[in-house]
């Protein structure tokens, strides 16, 4: 089996399991118990909290453990909407966000706010001057993921940062699942992120958000006030700590995965733009690449795909209440049959040189299964 | 702009020609343990001390410096050729960092009187040049937004236009020692910083009585010494005294109305050996006048009466917003207020008595022989050096 759906969730480092399963042994206390052994967790805890700050550059923020991202993107929006209100009531975020994101905002139209989206370009970025345009007063929060998780598109963060200087009740929530472990990207000066450590091989269950001012934060949901009282729940310490370690691996093998995962990048790109009637998306990080079947639907690559022991995604899986069709794609003025045909190819640190070969005729002998089907 | 040293004035100790040569060498010894992180270089001179930053960050390293006590202020500088050219050259530099608009003055010190051109003319030369060579900012020499400052010394010229205000006093170690009680409340870890600003060398003392008290709260006092050592730039040590059984004797035995004063009593009696032990001249608390019933001065005199130690109290009569606002500056209020018991409430009385009689203190005491027990809590204490627990230690093949 070849795996390459790490945009999806990702195979854990064997350290990280090791680490789960050595903490769920060793430290199944609750971190919040006041005997010696509950304040050892909780030490852990703290521990893995700074290695997290540490690693993502922000040791003057705050890091709220959560379930995943969807999780901390619930808590960001609804969480902070609620405290900010009574200073306007417009939402602005982009068209390529998450569902995590749109179909919370959507939802909070329902409690009277605004939400408006900012456009995008034909390359997959978010276009700033669309921002400038829809920033004014009644604005109080915007929100721009890091990497579009179906193109890998890198967004400006920074300058958007720099753009927001100049409205500073606005706050800035950034989802960087996508990022995390697979760019360095300079976050300073944002007010939150969200990310999820299966997607940088840790565990599944284990995510956070990270804060400027965890005061800024009401909780969505109640209970024995852990994390801050923002995300009530015994903490998840083992797939915490395992976390923690995957995202040290991941920043020590950021540089070297960065360059050998581009060139496979770049043979499989060359490989199929050879193909009539297949399309590749502009791209970012090298990790995710968008190609379109134009005439068939992505299920259709997928499964033929599949059926060759290589598993890849659609971009229709993660539809929101939107739009039918994937937003990110139909956002960057797509056709709709590039968007019905359009499959996410994914690597990550364990994709190796003959896997990206193997993919590469794959696609080859997929687009001769199927040619007569594509316009 | 791309400052090269930082310059560190010092304080009181300039006053002091006689001990000069030991305080200096005290506060070279704290700046060098202070700064060893930032790779910096410390030059401690007789009247002023440069550091040569070698690339550090020169906020970062002006901030660790600022509660090292014995400094007056530090300023971020540029080391300058002492030609008139380089001045020229780097005045011009920092005006373009002012803003359109704006006014500016040329301060000049001329240390160095050999230097060819006076005072005066040091500022004509710079103040011209830069006028020269920007648009939009004009001088004010009465209230400037901006000061050049320019130092022509013996060795080079110092140039600079921010001067951060430390927290001043006398070195590290100069002041003698002292034994601080510190609970883990807000007063006693500002009462710390207060007695050490006088170079005074302090080695705690902190009472618990497992498992009356929680082990958190003896973490919390830890996590104070840490705090505070790592601000002043000075180890400390704390000594923690076992004191259960001294609590419930107390408790057994001693009218509940007096538990508390006597309590205190014993407390600065194991203080008092302590400070023999350690040869230290004098015990510093948090106390403050009339802030509970244990520091009205009736009850003070009656504590006090244990010991022949001067009892050092900086926070006698400051108020309760001074301190937290202290505490808030030296970085401990948000320890200090962490919700663990220091000294354990369930032997608290309800209504101690805000006017213990001594008499009846000594009274009631006397029919206990509360020595053997001081003795033994004295033996068994258990000592912690600042920051010898780093957390994460234990957690390394785990992370």
């Amino acid at each position: 089996m070849i795996y390459m759906d790490n945009a999806a969730s990702t195979r854990p480092y064997d350290e990280a399991v090791d680490a789960f399963t050595e903490v769920s042994r060793s430290y199944y206390f609750n971190t919040a118990s006041i005997h010696s052994e509950g304040r050892k967790a909780e030490k852990l805890l703290g521990a893995s909290r700074r290695q997290i700050l540490d690693l993502m550059d922000l040791g003057d923020y705050e890091c709220v453990f959560t379930s995943g991202a969807t999780e901390s993107n619930n808590i960001a929006i609804q969480g902070v909407l609620e405290t900010k209100k009574q200073f306007g009531r417009t939402v602005l975020l982009s068209e390529m966000e998450h569902p995590s994101v749109i179909n919370v905002a959507e939802k909070m139209k329902h409690k009277g706010f605004n939400v408006e989206y900012i456009k995008t370009t034909e390359s997959g970025i978010v276009d700033l001057d669309s921002l400038k345009y829809l920033l004014g007063n009644d604005v109080i929060f915007v929100t721009v993921m890091a990497v579009n998780n179906v193109t890998g598109s890198v967004q400006p963060v920074s300058e958007i940062v720099e753009i927001l200087k100049s409205y500073p009740k606005v706050y800035f929530h950034v989802d960087a699942t996508q990022a995390v472990g697979k760019v360095r990207m300079d976050y300073s000066g944002v007010d939150s992120l969200s990310l999820s450590a299966h997607k940088f091989h840790g565990v599944k269950g284990a995510g956070a958000l990270i804060v400027k001012e965890v005061k800024s934060m009401s909780p969505i949901t109640f209970g024995g006030g852990h994390e801050f009282n923002v995300r009530s729940g015994t903490v998840n310490l083992a797939a915490i700590a395992a976390m923690a370690k995957a995202l040290r691996m991941s920043m020590e093998s950021l540089e070297e995965n960065r360059l050998r995962i581009s060139r496979y990048n770049k043979s499989i790109r060359e490989a199929v733009s050879k193909l009539p009637s297949v399309q590749v998306q502009p791209g970012g990080v090298p990790q995710i690449i968008n190609v379109s079947y134009i005439g068939a639907r992505g299920e259709i690559v997928v499964n033929a795909l599949s059926q060759r022991e290589i598993m890849v995604s659609t971009t229709s899986a993660c539809a929101s209440k939107l739009s039918s069709l994937n937003e990110t794609l139909m956002a960057m003025n797509n056709s709709p049959d590039v968007v019905k045909g359009s499959i996410r190819i994914s690597m990550g640190h364990f994709t190796n040189d003959q896997e990206a070969d193997k993919l590469v005729s794959a696609l080859n002998s997929v687009y001769k299964e199927i040619g007569g089907v594509l316009k | 702009m791309n400052y090269d040293h930082i310059l560190v004035r010092y304080g009181e100790l300039t006053l002091k020609s006689k001990n000069r040569k030991i305080f200096v060498d005290a506060l070279r010894r704290t700046m060098i343990q202070t700064l060893e992180p930032f790779g910096v270089h410390v030059k401690a001179n007789r009247d002023r001390a440069y550091i040569e930053l070698n690339n550090a960050d020169p906020y970062k390293v002006m901030d660790a410096l600022k509660h090292v006590t014995g400094i007056l202020s530090v300023s971020p500088v540029v080391k300058l050729e002492k030609t008139n050219a380089a001045m020229q050259k780097n005045a011009v530099d920092f005006a373009h960092e002012f803003q359109d608009g704006s006014t500016f003055k040329i301060e000049v010190k001329r240390a160095d009187k050999g230097y060819p051109l006076k005072t005066f003319d040091i500022q004509q030369l710079l103040g011209s040049h830069v006028l020269e060579n920007t648009e939009e900012i004009t001088v004010d020499v009465r209230q400037p937004d901006y000061e050049i400052m320019v130092e022509v010394r013996q060795d080079a010229v110092y140039m600079y236009r921010e001067v951060i205000a430390c927290v001043g006093g006398f070195p590290a170690g100069t002041g003698g020692r002292a034994i601080l009680m510190l609970s883990g409340g807000i007063d006693s870890p500002v009462a710390a910083f207060e007695i050490m600003k006088k170079g005074v060398e302090v080695e705690a003392v902190h009472f618990h009585s497992p498992p009356y008290t929680s082990p958190q709260a003896t973490e919390k006092v830890k996590q104070l010494v840490d705090i505070i050592s790592d601000r002043t730039g000075v180890d400390i040590r704390l000594n923690i005294v076992p004191f259960t059984e001294l609590q419930t004797t107390i408790y057994d035995r001693i009218p509940q109305s007096l538990s508390m004063t006597s309590t205190r009593r014993i407390m600065l009696r194991i203080a008092e050996k302590l400070a023999s032990r350690k040869h230290a001249g004098a015990i510093v608390n948090g106390e403050n006048l009339g802030q509970v019933a244990s520091q009205t001065m009736t009850s003070m005199h009656v504590i006090n009466r244990v010991t022949s130690f001067p009892i050092l109290r900086p926070l006698l009569t400051l108020e309760k917003d001074e301190i937290i606002g202290k505490a808030k500056a030296y970085g401990t209020y948000e320890t200090s207020i962490l919700p663990f018991e220091d000294c354990c409430t369930i032997f608290t009385p309800k209504s101690p008595k805000t006017k213990p009689s001594l008499e009846k203190v000594e009274g009631f005491e006397s029919r206990v022989d509360f020595e053997p027990l001081i003795d033994e809590a004295a033996d068994n204490i258990e000592v912690y050096i600042s920051n010898t627990e780093a957390e994460s230690e234990s957690f390394e093949s785990l992370l």
